[in-house]
């Protein structure tokens, strides 16, 4: 099975011997470690021969096992790696320094079907398939966090109230007509879940509502980074598969933006994010110590960034049995599943229902 | 399945072994590689290694587990593998 591999340190990815370099210093505080001063000039340190040198540190990534890489820290690639990782067909994300979700290398397209293409574009066309497509995504995100809450509950938090006001939410999404209604009943369910947080998590860390750019609590920035992290993955799942990566239903599809990736990651933040959360803070992991305040907002530190993207990592490998295929599969896998039933959906094989927590 | 590697050939063919292996697997110390493959990267390993080393005087040994869970791993002294997918 192949991997994820996260690079949290700053850095440069080199291709060497037919396989991926990612070359370190050693000592972190160097703010430039890959350029030097001659005469007055910034020139560019030899590459070639860098990871021999002893100020460096080196790692060497199986070119055959990366199933993607996710750049966080601050990661430099030189036209070689680029031209070797597209070959191999392996996209690298990129992440700002607030962690959100900057861009994607991305290798060219290899799954082309014009038909698919078509089929997919056309359902975005139709008022009343678009219409359902986007119902059944926030009924598949508003399921999943009712089963958040379900759990919860029987651990013994009073969350009676919620779930009843969620499930009336559920049951008359069918009465919305507009794509913009829905999203708008996407965010009032959403913000009923965010106001359990305070039951559900410990008292250290107070979370008073949902802040973007830049978030500003440890809450809302581990949301945002799990978020980032999350859409990176189901871009994933959707470049192995023929689907348009542009072409989306809840949200609306712009320019420049994977935003069919957004509609599918919706479905698996409760169970992929917020859990990773309520882990980490319930069970002491992640600290005050984890993060570092800024003037106008809060974001994970490295340390910070490290616990949770290992938490995110076991979770995505995680296996369950799968009730249809009979077989075991990875929590990653069940978002590529997702991506194959939205095929199916648009070839008019199979109508199409969001994965919901089954167990 | 899960393998281990284990190689010892020639002085000028020590490289290309190690190299290409690095491709597949990782490093845990000099001359022994390990990890996860699929059945096609196996028979892909073994015929790349076929190709580099001279059979009549190298060897290589391959320990097959079906999956990591079969082999528990000891250390004693310093710990030379790199392993992890998080840098």
């Amino acid at each position: 099975m192949k991997v994820n591999y996260y690079i949290l340190r700053n850095g440069k990815l080199l291709r060497k011997e037919n396989t991926v370099y990612f070359v370190f210093a050693k000592d972190e505080s160097q703010p430039q470690p890959f350029s030097a001063e001659v005469d007055g000039e910034e020139v560019e340190v030899e590459t070639e021969n860098l990871s021999e040198k002893p100020e460096y540190e080196r790692r060497i990534l199986p070119i055959e096992q990366i199933n993607s890489i996710f750049g966080i820290g601050r990661v430099s690639i030189t036209s070689g790696v680029i031209s070797f990782l597209a070959k191999q067909k392996i996209p690298v994300h990129f992440f700002g320094y607030y962690g959100h979700y900057e861009s994607t290398l991305y290798p060219h397209e290899s799954l082309l079907s014009g038909e698919m293409h078509i089929r997919q574009a056309a359902y975005y066309l139709d008022r009343m398939k678009r219409l359902k497509l986007a119902r059944k995504f926030v009924e598949g995100a508003a399921k999943n966090i009712l089963r958040n809450l379900e759990y919860y509950q029987n651990e013994g938090k009073n969350l009676n109230e919620e779930i009843i006001t969620i499930k009336n939410h559920i049951a008359n999404l069918d009465q919305y007509n507009d794509v913009s209604e829905l999203m708008a009943i996407e965010g009032t369910i959403r913000n009923i879940y965010y106001g359990t947080f305070s039951k559900i998590l410990k008292e250290t860390f107070q979370f008073e509502g949902r802040t973007k750019h830049p978030p500003e609590n440890p809450i809302n920035a581990m949301i945002s980074f799990g978020n980032s992290l999350l859409y990176g993955v189901t871009i994933n799942a959707i470049y192995h598969t023929q689907l348009d990566q542009t072409i989306s239903f809840l949200h609306e599809p712009s320019e420049r933006r994977f935003s069919l990736s957004l509609d599918i990651s919706e479905i698996f933040k409760p169970f992929l994010v917020d859990r990773t959360i309520f882990k980490l803070v319930n069970k002491d992991v992640i600290t005050e110590n984890d993060f570092v305040k800024e003037l106008n907002g809060c974001l994970l530190n490295k340390s910070g960034k490290e616990k949770f993207v290992r938490d995110f990592d076991e979770r995505l490998k995680t296996t369950i049995k799968h009730r249809e295929l009979g077989r075991n599969v990875s929590y990653e896998r069940l978002i590529y599943l997702e991506c194959l039933k939205l095929c199916k959906e648009f070839l008019s094989l199979k109508p199409y229902e969001p994965f919901v927590i089954w167990w | 399945m899960y393998v281990i590697i284990v190689y010892d050939v020639s002085v000028e063919r020590v490289s290309k072994v190690c190299n290409f292996l690095r491709c597949f697997l990782a490093w845990v110390q000099n001359s022994v590689f390990e990890g996860e493959l699929t059945d096609s990267q196996f028979l892909r390993v073994e015929s790349g290694l076929k190709e580099i080393i001279d059979e009549n005087v190298d060897s290589v040994r391959i320990y097959i587990l079906r999956t990591s869970d079969a082999v528990k791993i000891k250390t004693i002294g310093v710990e030379k593998a790199q392993l992890g997918t998080i840098i």
